[in-house]
Order: C-alpha cells, then structure tokens, then sequence
C-alpha cells in the first residue's frame, strides 16, 4: 500500500517532469557533467588511528542532545557525533534548529516543553540572556586554559565553550583584480581609505565597472557593518563594552563620536562604488557570490562564512581570495585601517537545570574530546571547516576565506573585539540602515534613529 | 434529535470535539491570559504577578500601532480583492467549461507553495521578471524592484496575498455553488440584464452562507498575515511592511519583551474579534435557511 | 426568431470572453508552480542567474536534486510518518466535527451556542500567542511530547473549530430538518440518522473539508516542530531541514523536496474531485 503510493508518487513527479521536458524539447544532462559544480564536494579524511584520548568507560550508553543552530554544520556535526559514539560509547542527538526559528525561540520553547537540549549551540547574547538562570557553570573545565583571550564571561563566571572563530572585512578576489589591472596585487598595500578609493577608481577605469557587492539584509547592515562603531573604540570586547554603556547612558553624544563618522565614510564610498547602485534594496544575497566568483566584482563585505556560496558559485580552495579591513579614515597606524575584526561567534552552553549528573559529566567529556583528542581537533577543522579558537589545536582550516583569517589571527591582523548589544539592535538598525543606505535618509536622521533606539534601552 | 436523551446525544455528538477543541485552544490560551500579567519572560522559573505593566508597555510601544494601521489597510484591500476574485472564479468553474477540472487543480496550487520557496518565488518575480519587463519597455512603473520602494513592496504583499487565498476561497465557493440545485444554477446562467439581475436575487442570497465563511476566514487570515510577510518582505524595506502579527512575534522573540508581545497578541486578538464578530452576525442575518 | 439567434451569439461571445478572462487568470494562478517545477531540474547557479530561463537553454538539468533530496529527507520513513499523522488526524476531526457542527445547529440552546461562539472567536487567535503555553502544559506538566498521538490530537484539536464553522454553514443551508424527521418516522436512532441520512449528503463539504485538513496536516512545519523532536517520527516538511542554511538555502533541492512532499495532496485532490462531484449528484435528489 504504502509501496503503491510511493511508486505513485515518483510515477507522477517524472510524469510532470517529461511532459515538461518534451513540450519544451531539452535534453538531460546527467549527474557525471563535468560542469556540475555539486561533484566537487569531497570528502577530507580524518585520520582515526591516533587516539590518546582517555575515555571515562562509566558514561557509555549515556545519551545527550545538542541543539545546533549553525545550520551549515548540521551534517558535519552528525559525523563528529557518530564518531565520538564509536569511541566513548556516549550516544549525542544532534538536533537542527529549523527553517524559521531562531535560536533563542527555540530554546525557550525547549525549556518550557521540560526536554531542553543537553548542549546548545548558541550566539554570545543568548548564553548572556540564559546563563545564569540555566546553565552549567564550566570554568573550571581544563579546555579554558586553551581559549585563553576568547571566553565569554558572565559575572566572571565562564558558561560556554567557544566553538569558533569567525571573521569580517571586504572580501577581494585576487584574480579579477589582477587580471583587470594586469599587475600583480598585493593587499597590505592597501593602507589607508584613500588608497582603496584609488583602488576603486583603477578598476573602474580598466572595466570593472561596478567593483563592489553589497548586501541589504538587516542582519548585515544592522550587524556586521554598524558594529564596528562600537567595536574599533579600542578593538577590545572591553571597549566595546564601554562605549556601549556611555552611549546608552546619553553620556556620549553619537553626533560627534568620530569612529561613527568615520564608518559612515567608509559605507559611503562601498555605497558609491556597489554593483546595484540604482537599486541597492533590490540586490540578491547569492548573486553576490557568483558575480564576485565570475568576476563581474572585485570586492564583497561579507565573512568566512561566505565561504560555502562562493564554492557554489563555482570558487575553489586553491583561489586566492582574502579579507581587506574596513578602513576607517587615512591614518596607517589607525589598527582599524591594519586588522579585520575576528571573534568567537557561536557558544555551546551546558544545561544545568534538567541534565542529570551522567548527561553533565558525559557533556563536559564531549567538549574536552573536541578540544583534546586528536580526532576531535581533526573533525573540528577538516569537517565542520571551523577556525578553532584554541590553542593546542594543529589543524588549519582549507578554504581560502578561513585560511587567511587564520593566518591574520596569528600575525596580527585581526583584532578580537565583540560588541554585545540588545538582540534587536540588527533588525531595529538594519532597518534605519537600509534606508540610509536607498539614500531616502541622510546621516542626521541615521543619527537620530541610533540615539532613540540606544535611548529606549535604559 | 431535540426531544429526548438530550444528555446522551451531547455525550455522543458534542463532547469528543469539545474536549479536543478546550484542551489543545482554549486553556493554553487562557494561560496565555495569565502569562501577560506576570513578569515571567519565558525563560525564568518565577513568575511575579504585575497586573496590567505589560499592557502600559503596549501603549508606549508606537512600532505595534503603526503596524495595526498598515495591517487595517492591508485587511481591507485583500478582502475585497480575494472574495471578487474568488467567487467570479468559483462561479465561471462550475458551468460546464471544458476542462474545469484541470482549471481547479491548477488554482488549488497556490495552497501547495508555503514556507520559503513562496518568499523565494515570488521575490524573483518582483525584483528579476518586473525589472526585465522595465528594461526592455522602459516603463518606470518596473524600473526598480518593488520590493526596495514602501508603497510597492505593500503593493506586492498584497498581490502574493489574494494570490494565495483566493486559491483556497475558490475551494470553498465552488462546493457552495456545487451546494446548489441545478435550476437555481441555470436560472443563474448570465444572458442580458436580467441574469444579472437573478444572480444578485436569487444566487447571491443561497450563496450567502459560503460568503459568510469566506468574508471571514479571510478577514482572521487576512489580520493574522505572518508567512508571507516573513518570507517575501520581512517587513522592508526598512521595516515599512511589518504587520501586527510579525511585530508581536519579533517583540516577544527578538525584542525577548516576552511579556508585552504576549499582551499585545492578545489586544490583536481582541481587535480582530469584534470587527469579524460584526461581520458574521450581519452576513449571517442574510442566510436563508433550506 | 432573430432575437434569440443574436442573444444565442451573444452568450457564445460572453462565453468565450469568460474563459478567455479564466485562462488569463489561471496563468497567473500557476506560474509560481511551474518556475517550481522548472528550476527543480536546475543547479543552483542556473537558478540564481537564470531563473526564468526555459529547459532547454540550460545545460546539466538534472534529476540529482530529486535524487538527493529523496536521499536526505529519508523520504520513505518521513512519508510513512506524515500519512499516519495526516490520515488519523484528518480522520477524527472530520467524524467529530460533523457531529459536534450537527449537534450545535439542531440544539440551540445555552451549551452549544456558546461552544460556537468560542469556536468562531478561537479562530482568530494568533498561534504564536499559544505556542509557549502550549510546550509548557504539554511537554513541562504533561510529559507527552514526542508521540504521534499527540500530534494527531492537538491537530484534531486546533483545526475543530475551523471545521465545525464550515459544517455548521452547511449543514444549516443545505439540509432540511424534514428528511430527518421522515426518517425519525421510521425509527432511526439520532446516531443512524447521522450516518445515514444527514452524513452522505455532506459529502460535498467533506470533501472540501479533507482536503483542506489534509492539506494544513502535510505541510504543517510549526506545530510538529514543537511537538516531534525525535527523528525516527519527523514528517515530511520537518525532513526537509538540511536543505536551509544560516546564509544560504540550497534551492533546487528544496523545490524539489517541495514537490515530492506535495505531490500526495495534489493526487488526493485531483481523485477527490470526483467525490465532490458525486455528492453534488446525490445531494440533487432532495
């Protein structure tokens, strides 16, 4: 019965799918085109034969659940699980955060339903909003030791375990650039916001004639472009911090802060020279991906976790692809001008409140494993293409994106600063962004509408 | 049935779907109620009683009454377009046409598309199909997206709106003209001025039951728009198109003002109630009973 | 003679400016299925850059999309569960509606009128404004969650109202209390007149009715996702989950989960059609 149904189901689907076919008289190209820009999806191999890792034999057929929220790694974390099963005996359910949801929504309703997810992956406002009330108190896991300079702490207590890092900046391809000027290029030339106008103007000179992609989502202009305000004050998480508390305090006028001033300068000249210019709300997320991959543009401000659709979009690992910073004004010692921001992103929290003593001990043992244990680091890196922000972990990430925030974390490129602002501080923004960024409001309303939201938050 | 066993026909008839019905809506609902009078704000263990605090906040809260008036003005443009439109469509498909049964499986497809792909669809329709038209006819009415300007982007929701309802409206007209006896329906046959006249005599009034259902599921799906105001505008561009109910969602979740969403859900709720209180009990007055 | 002639080509013409006005509208109605059902075949890319293109105009079309979607979803196993669920559901809700509609519009009195009151008032209640509550009395007090049966309940429970609304329209309109009384002559009992006089011809808007219960059960993504969390039991919309990325969405993999999740209620429709038809022939006799 059911057979029949299913047989019935596939037999109209191709029914639809020829008729469709023949009416329009196309031919099928099957799954071995070389073209198929899905066959390139290898996998990497992770060398199981070491393992040094001591297991505690008292937890196996212990079951926890880890709600991932990092969509992207939804399989790759199936398989870490699986392989930390296979060794520890430890069963851990990864649960998806769907379509439409977020996070915090579903956590909430996670905790309401009395079956929360014994681990969370979770952004840093979030463990912040539930620490105290639900989650376990992990500093002195031995991993902290390992995280030194990216731990989140909540009244100095620490509550999760940082799971990556992730970074921004305007994205070039070194090829397109290259090619359309037909000298080599090197990006640490780029010093100063004059000189990347000059860059610019080069290559709208040699026919690149828009160079830069520009995304309209709210998360990106209300996030990852506003947050620098806060975040090069100092480039610490404690500036940030601090300058956040004098704006909402009304002790900082906004109006006369300079890093605002000069960000907006910054967005000016990426507004100037954006690909969609005549219609900058009307631009497509993964069209960005491929013009920037195909050479249409040169530059993109977006993150490593772009990584995946400029893979689609046909970039590969061995392309020279990299992070320019968003420069802040034409001073060369200025470290905004010199670093890219690179952060930890998601946190995993511990359930404290349902878990019982068995889930937290077989918990904490899955974090030390990922931390510690060769194949852990390995999967960390190679499977969920993660940029570790521990210290004893050897591995670096493949993608040209990763690599070179790595690389930057490491010489000195990148400074850490996370801002830590009111959850709807990107959607309330992102809108007053985004008509600043149609041009239907100017920099005083821009102004205005950050006062009286900062205003609302006392 | 009203003369004996009264009790036991209520057993039999009423109760498995009044109990259903109580247990999973109304007494989630009723704590819902109780939860706006505390400070409880979804996460905490305690909950404090504050009495109307939560309601003071929905006053302040300026977003969620400018969000009320856009979603009055949405409410009255969908109702009026999807039932004209439904029930001219319900009406031409069941005379006889040749292939209307492939006519109604095609305008039962718009309820097939939800979730992302709806958003997704309709997104390249208005910001790649309508600029390529104003490309090649150079009208400025296509120049840009109409998804990047406030008036168009209301526009556009409301056509992926009437869009979908209308395919499940026609659903419900067609069953209530099938509903009616064949000489009605040939009595109805439009030829000249007097046909027109018999169909607002005579259909209009058998059909009044099916108008009844349709004006209101329209007006409490019309009120309650969240779908498609996520996936097709999120509210922009800049937050020009955020309706009430994607407003209370985001004040509760995003905003995590738990308390005040939940309160302002319910004032929606109480908004909603009396204006299709009011429209059922006129339309209603119009049935006739067979 | 000559009027009726002209009045005979006039309705000819009016007749062919309906349909020709119906075949206009009805490709509005399904171009948004259709670019579906193209860019199914479609990789990603020819998506995003092309959309509109037609098949031919586009190299490597291909069912892999079908293929891996069928693969990622296990659609064998989340089709199972989505038609128990959707089966049962539709169901109950369809038997215990009838009655409780039928129950209402022959006894007016205090009980019934306000259960219908409530009813009609229900519907307009937002459901995020009862998801939390919801979980809470449920999952925290109840300890239910993660069963099929309760799904299936909370489905029959949240879309009684809207079911009994439309039976009750019906059932008032259509039925006249007359054939039950003749029938109540002969010695029915109140429950064989139900299932053999007034339910038969109720099938045009039980068959409405399937369909549009069926139609919200199979696709329905919030309330399953609250309730199932167990992947042995996830349904078919649910399955889709992986196909949805933070920043990106594999698209040619979701149009072509979408079509196999909606192709079931799509053959349902089309065999229901006749079912609608047959009970307009039935229902003609009175």
């Amino acid at each position: 019965m059911k057979k029949k149904a299913a047989r019935k189901v596939a037999g109209t689907v191709l029914l639809t799918v020829l008729t469709a076919a023949a009416l329009t008289g196309c031919t099928f190209g099957f799954a071995s085109d070389p073209d198929d820009p899905n066959e390139v999806q290898e996998e990497i191999p992770i060398d199981m034969s070491v393992d040094t890792f001591t297991y505690d034999t008292s937890l196996s057929g212990t079951s926890i659940t880890l709600l991932n929220s990092k969509a992207e790694i939804q399989v790759a974390l199936e398989k870490m699980s699986a392989a930390y099963e296979e060794k520890s005996g430890v069963h851990v359910e990864v649960m998806p955060v769907t379509d439409g949801d977020s996070p915090y929504t579903k956590v909430v309703s996670l905790y309401n339903s009395g079956n929360p997810p014994t681990l969370s992956i979770l952004d840093t406002t979030d463990v912040i909003a539930l620490a105290q009330e639900k989650a376990a108190d992990l500093t002195d896991e031995p991993w902290t030791a390992e995280a030194e300079g990216y731990l989140t702490y909540v009244n100095g207590r620490v509550y999760s375990l940082p799971l990556c890092i992730e970074g921004r900046g305007i994205i070039y391809n070194k090829a397109v650039i290259e090619n359309a000027l037909g000298r080599e290029f090197d990006p640490s030339s780029v010093k100063t916001q004059q000189q990347f106008v000059n860059l610019l103007d080069e290559l709208v000179n040699a026919g690149v004639e828009k160079p830069v992609s520009l995304a309209k989502e709210d998360w990106s202009l209300g996030a990852h472009h506003l947050q620098y305000i806060y975040e090069t004050y100092n480039g610490t998480s404690e500036g940030a911090q601090e300058i956040i508390e004098q704006v909402k305090a009304g002790t900082l006028d906004i109006g006369s802060y300079t890093r605002l001033s000069e960000f907006l300068d910054m967005f000016d000249i990426l507004k100037k020279y954006n690909v969609a210019k005549g219609d900058p709300l009307g631009a497509d997320y993964d069209e960005m991906a491929i013009d920037l991959a195909d050479g249409k543009t040169a530059f993109w401000f977006n993150g490593n976790w772009a990584w995946p659709n400029l893979e689609e979009a046909g970039a590969e690992n061995s392309d020279e692809y990299g992070f320019l910073p968003y420069f802040l004004n034409n001073d060369e010692a200025d470290f905004a001008n010199r670093q890219i921001q690179a952060s930890p992103s998601k946190q995993v929290m511990l359930d404290g409140q349902y878990a019982s003593e068995k889930q937290q001990a077989a918990a904490k043992e899955f974090m030390n494993w990922i931390v510690y244990s060769e194949i852990g680091q390995q999967m960390l890196v190679k499977t969920c293409n993660i940029i570790p922000p521990f210290q004893n972990n050897p591995y670096e990430p493949a993608d040209p994106l990763s690599r070179d925030i790595y690389e930057k974390v490491h010489t000195g490129g990148a400074f850490n600063a996370s801002a830590i602002v009111p959850n709807d501080h990107w959607a309330v923004l992102g809108a007053g962004m985004q008509k600043y960024m149609a041009d239907r409001s100017d920099r005083t309303e821009l102004m205005e509408t950050i006062k009286a939201y900062w205003a609302e938050q006392k | 049935m009203r003369s004996k066993n009264n009790g036991k026909d209520f057993c039999i008839f009423a109760l498995p779907g009044m109990f259903c019905f109580f247990a999973v809506v109304i007494i989630p609902f009723l704590y819902g109620v109780y939860l706006t009078l505390t400070d409880w704000d979804g996460v905490a263990k305690t909950k404090n009683f504050i009495g109307l605090t939560n309601f003071a906040g929905v006053i302040r809260d300026g977003q969620f009454w400018n969000s009320l008036l856009l979603t009055f003005q949405y409410v009255i443009v969908v109702v009026v377009l999807v039932n004209v439109i439904a029930f001219g469509i319900a009406y031409l498909l069941t005379r006889g046409i040749k292939g209307q049964n492939f006519f109604r499986a095609g305008f039962f497809t718009p309820n097939l598309i939800g979730g992302i792909v709806l958003g997704y669809i309709w997104q390249f329709v208005f910001s790649r199909a309508f600029v390529s038209i104003g490309e090649s006819t150079k009208w400025s009415l296509f120049e840009i997206s109409w998804l990047s300007t406030p008036g168009k982007a209301f526009a556009a929701l409301v056509m992926v709106s009437v869009w979908q309802l209308a395919g499940y409206m026609i659903l419900i007209y067609v069953a209530g003209f099938m509903g009616l006896s064949e000489d009605v329906m040939e009595a109805a046959s439009i030829d000249g001025a007097s046909g027109w006249r018999k169909m607002v005599n005579i259909v209009l009034p058998l059909m009044m039951s099916s108008i009844t259902i349709c004006l209101f599921l329209t007006l409490s799906r019309a009120f309650m728009v969240y779908d498609v105001n996520l996936s097709l505008t999120a509210g922009g561009p800049y937050g020009t198109t955020e309706m009430a109910a994607m407003h209370v969602y985001e004040k509760a979740f995003t905003s995590r003002a738990f308390g005040v969403g939940q309160a302002e859900a319910l004032i929606l709720f109480i908004v909603v109630a009396c204006i299709s209180g009011l429209q059922v009990y006129f339309t209603k007055k119009q049935e006739v009973e067979a | 003679m000559k009027q009726t002639t002209v009045g005979g080509n006039k309705r000819k013409a009016m007749n062919l400016l309906a349909i020709a006005v119906l075949v206009i509208i009805f490709m509005a109605f399904m171009f948004p299925f259709l670019m579906v059902v193209i860019n199914s075949l479609k990789q990603k890319r020819d998506i995003i850059k092309s959309p509109f293109s037609w098949l031919f105009t586009i190299k490597g079309l291909s069912f892999d999309n079908f293929v891996k979607a069928f693969v990622q979803m296990d659609f064998l196993n989340a089709f199972k569960n989505s038609l128990i669920v959707t089966a049962l559901s539709t169901l109950v809700v369809t038997l215990f509606a009838t009655m409780l509609a039928y129950y209402i519009v022959r006894n007016k009195n205090k009980i019934s009128s306000f259960t219908f009151a409530l009813m009609v008032a229900s519907m307009i209640i937002p459901f995020q404004a009862i998801m939390i509550p919801l979980v809470s009395i449920y999952g925290g007090t109840l300890n239910v969650l993660n069963h099929r049966i309760t799904l299936i309940f909370m489905h029959t429970g949240f879309s009684m109202a809207m079911s009994v609304f439309m039976f009750h329209g019906f059932i008032k309109g259509n039925i006249p209390i007359a054939l039950e009384e003749a029938s109540c002559i002969d010695g029915c009992s109140h429950l064989q007149t139900f299932f053999l006089i007034v339910f038969p011809l109720l099938k045009p808007t039980i068959s409405t009715m399937v369909i549009l219960n069926s139609l919200a059960f199979w696709n329905d993504f919030l309330l399953p996702s609250l309730v199932l969390t167990d992947k042995k039991l996830l349904t078919l919309p649910l399955s889709t989950y992986s196909f949805y990325g933070t920043y990106s969405a594999d698209y040619g993999t979701i149009m072509a989960g979408l079509l196999l999740c909606v192709m079931p209620i799509l053959i349902l429709y089309i065999v229901l059609q006749k079912q609608i038809i047959g009970g307009v022939v039935a229902g003609a006799v009175k």
